[in-house]
């Protein structure tokens, strides 16, 4: 699942943590799929444990070209998927500044991001359709990442497309990354109070109704 | 915020080396050309090999030249504003002359001060 969680209009005291915590809960859709080895299908968990892990991957991109960073642990990605059956990967994701664009695709081809109209998809090639749908670092800033990404072991991978805008020969694209190793125990029988305050984690198919 | 002092005996001279996940912001350079030979011609030096791209299957090593300045010989010169757009996104290096005709010279003392990106 892809979450923008966009600016707070307002501040509360004392903050809310930002990643998932011990003791919270978590519940997936009946969307998940039954082919995933860990069974979460309209099932509800809660967090046992927690480790938050950070990580930076850079690229420096020519301008007008772009990088497909496949973040899952398939033969070339960058293994930020979790490998164990009880695991939760919230990995929170944020953008050093720079003239860079980035656009989200699961799985590989299938644009988070996209209109109705058949010709509103993100393409990087186009002068006009490389905006859409596109994050910009000022978007989820390194300091204050906006974007979640919520895996687990052997989803579809997820593909951030780094494009370099045109307008400079260069740039240094780094991308922040804070994975939130989360170890889930079932609820089994949940109450009702438990699934309302449980966060409610979407298939990706969800995304693009 | 570092600073390094070396003569231009060699050209170029790296004054900080690439870190992945940073691009390198010079605040401050220093050319004393007092007692060098002749005028020269100083330039900062962006040195990194891109990443494999789309459309770059095999990237080679870049050079960008980021900024040059001409100075007297006689004289001693400082930027300190002229360098704060000045981004670096590898190795920075500081050449006397240019990369492909360095002209080097033992009594030009070239000082930079500089920060990696937060």
């Amino acid at each position: 699942m892809l979450e923008l969680r966009p600016m707070p209009e307002a501040t509360v005291s004392p903050g809310v943590p930002k990643l998932l915590q011990e003791g919270y809960l978590v519940r997936f859709t009946n969307e998940w799929p039954e082919t995933l080895p860990i069974k979460l299908r309209n099932k509800c968990f809660q967090i046992q444990r927690t480790n938050p892990v950070h990580y930076d991957l850079s690229y420096i991109i020519p301008t007008n070209d772009f990088r497909d960073v496949d973040i899952s642990n398939a033969a070339g990605g960058e293994n930020l998927y979790p490998e164990g059956l009880s695991t939760l990967y919230e990995t929170a994701l944020g953008f050093k500044p720079g003239n860079y664009l980035v656009h989200f695709y699961i799985p590989a081809g299938e644009a988070v991001s996209r209109l109705e109209q058949a010709n509103m998809i993100p393409n990087v090639t186009s002068a006009t359709l490389r905006y859409l749908g596109a994050k910009k670092p000022s978007d989820s800033p390194y300091e204050d990442k906006r974007i979640f990404i919520y895996s687990v072991k052997d989803l579809e991978p997820i593909i951030l497309r780094v494009f370099v805008d045109s307008g400079i020969a260069f740039e240094k694209c780094v991308l922040g990354l804070e994975v939130n190793k989360c170890r889930l125990v079932e609820v089994t029988d949940p109450t009702k109070e438990q699934l309302t305050k449980a966060k409610k984690l979407l298939y990706y198919s969800e995304l693009r109704w | 915020m570092p600073s390094l002092m070396q003569t231009m005996a060699a050209s170029p001279r790296v004054f900080a080396t690439e870190k992945r996940n940073a691009k390198i912001k010079p605040s401050l350079i220093v050319v004393d050309n007092v007692n060098a030979a002749a005028d020269a011609v100083i330039g900062i030096v962006d040195r990194f090999t891109p990443a494999v791209t789309n459309g770059v299957a095999i990237p080679v090593v870049q050079t960008p030249t980021r900024l040059q300045i001409n100075v007297s010989i006689n004289a001693c010169v400082s930027l300190r504003d002229e360098l704060k757009d000045v981004e670096i996104l590898g190795q920075l290096e500081v050449v006397r002359g240019t990369l492909l005709a360095p002209v080097v010279d033992a009594n030009c003392f070239v000082t930079v001060a500089y920060d990696y990106e937060q």
